[in-house]
């Protein structure tokens, strides 16, 4: 199976979904052009790849995609007289009503998201969303469904109707979970696996962050016993790696993918780090999906 | 560092934990109450959105709804010592405030039955922080109360939650809202052009998407007619109460760059606000590491000594990643404002003794 052209990664806060949109827009970048867009607005995931040690061959460019903005496009797109549109996004009634409607914005930017997968169809390019946390990215995801459902017919009925079939298209739209070797992590992976597969959504995989080797037997740790703190520590270095057994386990018994990513011991996590995190997803993620593909 | 056996938070009487998503906010609101809690005092602490666990150790159960007191038997609190919890259910506050604001019982049922009121009341993230805003003035009210600890919704922007009254009263007061409710007859007179124009504007946007909407905000805004009193009578006193001086507010966030990049966006949004942040609490601090040196003596295989320096440069570079992040943390804030750690425990914490284990081990850095 080819990977789709938009790839919507997310998963619980903090297991890394900037840092893994970031190396993974790299990769792609080295092979095709790729657009790595935000949707947090706060462009936090553009900070995190230096164009400047990016690779000379990749092509990436940044996309912030802010409900305010999508909103103002999608006015201009259904609304025939410029006049008419600037006027209706000036009312602050307007404002109000549009706010008060359950996920307009949200459907928004669903909307954007599937005219990019549409352009990089049509030009041979990717795309990489650097999504909302899990909670957020199912109520984002299931937005279009509920808006179809409240206008029964009419222009949004139609475009709600194209971003379901967009979002079920495997070749256009496909989510990866970010999940830490930690419990709830884990579970919220799993969860938010299982509400894709309701949706119909296509889960690509997971991708296992801060992987690192065990270092210490059991029986090493127990001979440690009068250096209490270096035993705690090297403790604390064999639990984690065997939860990160445990959660790669758990997740392909939940029929998910899973690819691995080291934990980076750097003081920095700077772009010389995502760096590195793009190159093994080249080969451990690309590749491997394109062999698989084969 | 320096342990601070308590918060000593005695001078308040409300501590509003904020910050962003994922930090672990609704934990260290839980511990702060517990360890103002065990010092003898009456503590409430308002949850939102925690995990299941938390409320387990906390003893609401997925539905429960009022407020339950935390057995603090085996905690060694001293006399006195009251825990209580409560999760906040956003609709369902806003629904008990129609009922006891609607003026009739048909005015009550048009609203509770309105399309955009159900939206209002669930998809809109604002009104969410206004109703913990609404059940705080009411926990507030009970003098017996020593302390009350806050833990907000998930906010994006802090902003989000601090000015969600302002912005509900708003809307509910918008001259161009009444006169969407007026109706037709009555577009004469008082109402300028815009007000019109956006009466005009609502109605295009209805034909254009097929959703009308315009039917229903009239009859929303009509039906909360005479209710606007007694919204603005709580607005203002949530207000009042968020700037209190026995209020303190608490940024809640990790060590990670990204969550103290937010938390550093907090700090400005909440100084433009006019608010101070009266503490910032790093959540999930790593314990301090061992010497080097310790390994050089010890009776130890040499393989084996040389894994063990291999893990702690290891986890002294996260270290020096972490004190990085909180020293530029510490250049942000006011020098006013008190710098508490919570320590990680190194596993999710779950139950009432993990969370009695952070609230022993907060500390001043």
């Amino acid at each position: 199976m080819a990977l789709p052209r938009l790839t919507f990664v997310t998963g619980k806060g903090g297991t890394g979904k900037s840092t893994v949109a970031a190396a993974l827009a790299m990769a792609w970048s080295r092979r095709r052009p790729t657009t790595l867009g935000d949707l947090d607005g706060r462009q936090s995931v553009a900070r995190l790849v230096d164009m400047q040690t990016a690779d000379a061959h990749a092509a990436l460019d940044f996309l912030a995609i802010t409900p305010r903005g999508e909103l103002e496009a999608f006015i201009h797109r259904i609304v025939p007289l410029r006049a008419v549109s600037r006027r209706m996004l000036q009312s602050r009634t307007f404002g109000y009503v549009t706010a008060a409607l359950p996920g307009l914005e949200a459907f928004v930017m669903l909307e954007r998201m599937r005219l990019l997968a549409g352009d990089a169809a049509l030009n041979d390019r990717f795309a990489v969303i650097d999504a909302p946390a899990t909670g957020h990215a199912l109520e984002l995801l299931a937005v279009a469904g509920s808006l179809r459902k409240l206008a029964p017919t009419g222009r949004l009925n139609r475009l709600s109707s194209a971003v379901e079939e967009f979002l079920i298209d495997r070749n256009r739209f496909g989510v990866i979970l970010t999940v830490l070797p930690e419990e709830l992590a884990l579970r919220e992976a799993i969860e938010a696996a299982a509400a894709l597969r309701n949706f119909g959504i296509e889960c690509i995989g997971a991708i296992l962050n801060g992987v690192a080797p065990a270092l210490f037997t059991a029986a090493e740790i127990a001979k440690l016993s009068p250096l209490e703190a270096h035993a705690r520590l090297a403790a604390r270095r064999r639990e984690l790696s065997e939860f990160a057994d445990r959660a790669r386990r758990e997740l392909q018994q939940a029929g998910i993918a899973v690819t691995e990513l080291p934990m980076i011991y750097e003081t920095a996590l700077d772009a010389d780090a995502v760096g590195t995190l793009s190159r093994i997803l080249e080969t451990d993620f690309l590749d491997a999906q394109a062999d698989a593909a084969e | 560092m320096k342990p601070a056996q308590t918060l000593e938070l005695g001078a308040h009487r409300l501590v509003i934990c904020l910050g962003p998503g994922g930090v672990g906010k609704t934990t260290l609101s839980a511990a702060i109450a517990l360890n103002t809690a065990i010092t003898g005092r009456a503590v409430d602490v308002m949850t939102v959105d925690p995990a299941p666990r938390l409320l387990d150790a906390l003893g609401l159960g997925a539905n429960e709804q009022t407020i339950q007191a935390v057995p603090l038997t085996g905690l060694s609190a001293h006399q006195g010592a009251r825990l209580r919890a409560l999760k906040l259910d956003p609709k369902q506050t806003f629904d008990l405030l129609i009922e006891r604001h609607a003026p009739s019982a048909a005015a009550r049922d048009a609203i509770l039955a309105n399309r955009i009121y159900r939206n209002l009341s669930t998809a809109l993230a604002g009104v969410a922080d206004y109703m913990a805003m609404e059940q705080l003035l009411e926990l507030h009210a009970d003098a017996s109360t020593d302390l009350i600890v806050l833990d907000t919704p998930p906010a994006r922007e802090a902003i989000d939650f601090l000015d969600a009254p302002r912005r509900m009263l708003e809307l509910l007061g918008s001259r161009a809202i009444t006169l969407l409710s007026a109706g037709r007859s009555a577009m004469r007179g008082g109402f300028s052009m815009i007000d019109i124009a956006a009466r005009a504007v609502l109605s295009a946007f209805d034909r254009l998407t097929g959703l009308h909407l315009l039917y229903d905000v009239q009859t929303f805004v009509r039906s909360f007619d005479g209710m606007y009193a007694g919204f603005a009578d709580r607005a203002a006193q949530v207000q009042a109460l968020v700037r209190d001086r026995q209020t303190l507010i608490v940024l809640v966030t990790t060590s990670e760059t990204e969550r103290v990049d937010q938390a550093c966006e907090f700090i400005d949004a909440l100084t433009a606000m006019g608010l101070t942040i009266g503490a910032v609490a790093v959540n999930r601090m790593m314990a301090p590491l061992p010497a080097a040196s310790d390994l050089a003596d010890a009776d130890l295989p040499a393989a084996l000594k040389r894994k063990l320096k291999r893990n702690l440069d290891d986890f002294a570079a996260l270290k020096r990643r972490e004190t990085a992040a909180l020293d530029r943390l510490r250049d942000r804030v006011s020098p006013g404002t008190r710098l508490i750690a919570a320590p990680d425990l190194g596993r999710e914490p779950r139950t009432l003794a993990d969370l009695t284990e952070i609230a022993r081990n907060l500390v001043a850095y």
